[in-house]
């Protein structure tokens, strides 16, 4: 019964591309949902597994995409698996060292030097010469290693393959010795060490894979959008997107995060587009012209983080366990 | 010649300028049920501390298997084969009372498989394998006690550190508790055992020491600690007699 729903999911986001045929707008989503699936996915193994929440998950995905594109601008005919090899070895430098730090104390520290940690990345990046500063990169080339870099299907199928492996590891991770001790020190640290559970050790390696696989998304979309700054790849604005939809879609399970993806990132797109002002004006229920039609209008494509939030707070009132939290029974 | 399995050389545990733990020094030999008594405050959960790894001590050794411990993290005490359970218990409240056995049997096995099967043992020989798949969290305070003591058995200590496992709980609870611990010194392994209830103490303890604001004040059989007269003033308060 799992095999056969498990199969549906995956013909159905393989062929998704034909049948949405050439709308470059509904592909673009689409990738949006895969990527901030995976992105949340590789946040769960150590926010949700583990319980270490980072707060600033932005910057080994900032790190991908910067050291795809500054590499590619420098010489555009090496490997993209070279440079996206380059982006985890940056990346998991930097989990290194926060990591090694932080993950010798107890308590909220590692959610605080998270956060720390990217604002020392996105400054660096902002204030160096080879990053490009507040001006960003820009990489002019539209074909690379015989991929059209303006189709974007190759995309498509490159975020859903991340996403696969991410859950795969996900998966992986659950149902053996390290997720198993991963789940213990979330539950209790005390009782965690007690047992023969090297604390620093297991945190560091669950932050490593985290790590890993989020620069990996920022390489592809470096790639994809072909144009990055601090504001697109390295805000606090998307390590805080990221930890929202895995709290919305259900911290700490294996689908949780794909769920949330599914619900916010096409809300947040019908906010932005004004989609929802537009349907209550064709259904009849609100003028054009009046006072709220020319407010929705105004208003609501900027309110998304707004809508975003409240969704947050409901969540943590009535789903504390996220949406999955629903349909899983109580023991 | 006798084999220490555990020698406290003048172990003392200072936090600031407040003595926990002054100069205390016992051996526990291979196979010994040992009772550590005294009343509230005493220092037997902090020298336990000291033991674990938990707290480093401010001066004194803890040699364990011929090893000196005192400078290692929990998790490698646990390694050399030490095991403890804990006053307040510590489940790992969201995942199910199987689960928790098998993350104690993980630091003997590498494999899921082989995890569950020495978990499943320990779930038998505490008798709670009826509630398996039950969250940890869910269970009564007797049957978290039983789960303690499943999960650090999992992970097949040569010795057992036991704080309280009986505190809290009723008579039949507690017979039960005992009877599980008599089994696992059959086994083959060394308990050391705080305990407030002196019934359950003199009657299951091989040697007992007992603690008092810190120091030792006394050692020796369950029937010498029972009629040390330092011992009926320390514990019943004075004059009194239970």
């Amino acid at each position: 019964m799992k095999k056969i729903a498990l199969s549906v999911i995956a013909a159905t986001a393989v062929a998704l591309p034909i049948f949405i045929g050439e709308n470059p707008y509904l592909i673009g989503i689409m990738i949006s949902v895969l990527m901030m699936a995976a992105l949340s996915s590789a946040w769960n193994i150590l926010g949700g597994y583990a319980g270490q929440y980072s707060f600033g998950h932005a910057a080994y995905f900032g790190t991908g995409a910067y050291s795809t594109l500054i590499l590619l601008t420098l010489n555009n005919s090496l490997n993209p698996l070279f440079c996206m090899a380059m982006g985890i070895i940056v990346a998991s430098i930097i989990a290194l060292i926060t990591g090694s730090i932080v993950f010798r104390l107890r308590g909220h520290y590692f959610g605080l030097a998270s956060i720390a940690v990217a604002e020392i990345v996105r400054l660096s990046v902002l204030n160096l010469e080879f990053t490009g500063g507040a001006q960003g990169i820009l990489l002019s080339d539209v074909s690379l290693w015989g991929i059209d870099l303006n189709s974007k299907n190759p995309f498509y199928y490159g975020m859903l393959l991340v996403l696969v492996v991410t859950l795969s590891i996900s998966q992986y991770l659950r149902t053996s010795k390290t997720g198993y001790y991963l789940q213990a020190i979330r539950e209790d640290q005390d009782a965690a060490a007690s047992l023969g559970i090297n604390l620093a050790f297991y945190k560091n390696k669950a932050l490593l894979i985290s790590a890993a696989l989020t620069s990996i998304l920022g390489s592809l979309y470096g790639l994809y959008i072909r144009f990055i700054d601090t504001s697109a790849v390295l805000d606090l604005r998307l390590s805080i997107e990221i930890i929202l939809t895995a709290i919305i879609g259900g911290v700490g399970t294996m689908w949780g995060p794909v769920v949330g993806a599914l619900l916010l990132v096409p809300l947040a797109e019908m906010l932005r587009s004004n989609l929802l002002g537009d349907v209550l004006v064709k259904a009849g229920l609100v003028s054009e012209t009046s006072g709220i039609g020319v407010f929705l209008k105004e208003n609501l494509a900027h309110a998304h983080v707004l809508v975003y939030g409240i969704i947050t707070v409901l969540c943590i009132l009535y789903l504390p366990k996220g949406i999955l939290g629903l349909f899983r029974r109580v023991k | 010649m006798i084999q220490h399995l555990l020698l406290i050389s003048h172990v003392s545990k200072h936090f600031g300028g407040n003595v926990a733990v002054s100069d205390v020094s016992f051996a526990v030999e291979e196979k010994q049920i040992f009772g550590l008594i005294g009343p509230n405050g005493a220092g037997k959960t902090t020298l336990f501390n000291c033991i674990t790894g938990f707290f480093p001590t401010t001066s004194g050794d803890v040699i364990f298997d011929n090893k000196k411990i005192n400078t290692l993290r929990p998790d490698e005490v646990c390694k050399l084969g030490m095991a403890r359970t804990w006053q307040r218990v510590k489940p790992l409240g969201s995942l199910t009372v199987l689960e928790n056995v098998m993350v104690g049997a993980f630091s003997i096995t590498n494999t899921t498989r082989e995890a569950e099967i020495i978990a499943r043992e320990q779930l038998q020989m505490v008798e709670l394998t009826d509630y398996t798949t039950k969250s940890a969290g869910s269970l009564s305070i007797g049957l978290k006690k039983k789960l303690e003591l499943a999960r650090v058995l999992a992970t097949r200590p040569k010795m057992l550190l036991l704080d309280e496992i009986c505190g809290g709980l009723n008579h039949t609870e507690t017979d039960i508790i005992l009877d599980i611990i008599r089994n696992i010194r059959i086994k083959g392994a060394t308990i050391v055992f705080i305990e407030h209830d002196m019934k359950a103490v003199t009657s299951i303890c091989d040697r007992i020491v007992v603690l008092n604001s810190g120091e030792k004040l006394a050692e020796g059989t369950p029937e010498e600690i029972t009629n040390n007269s330092d011992v009926i003033s320390a514990y019943l308060g004075g004059g009194h007699h239970a």
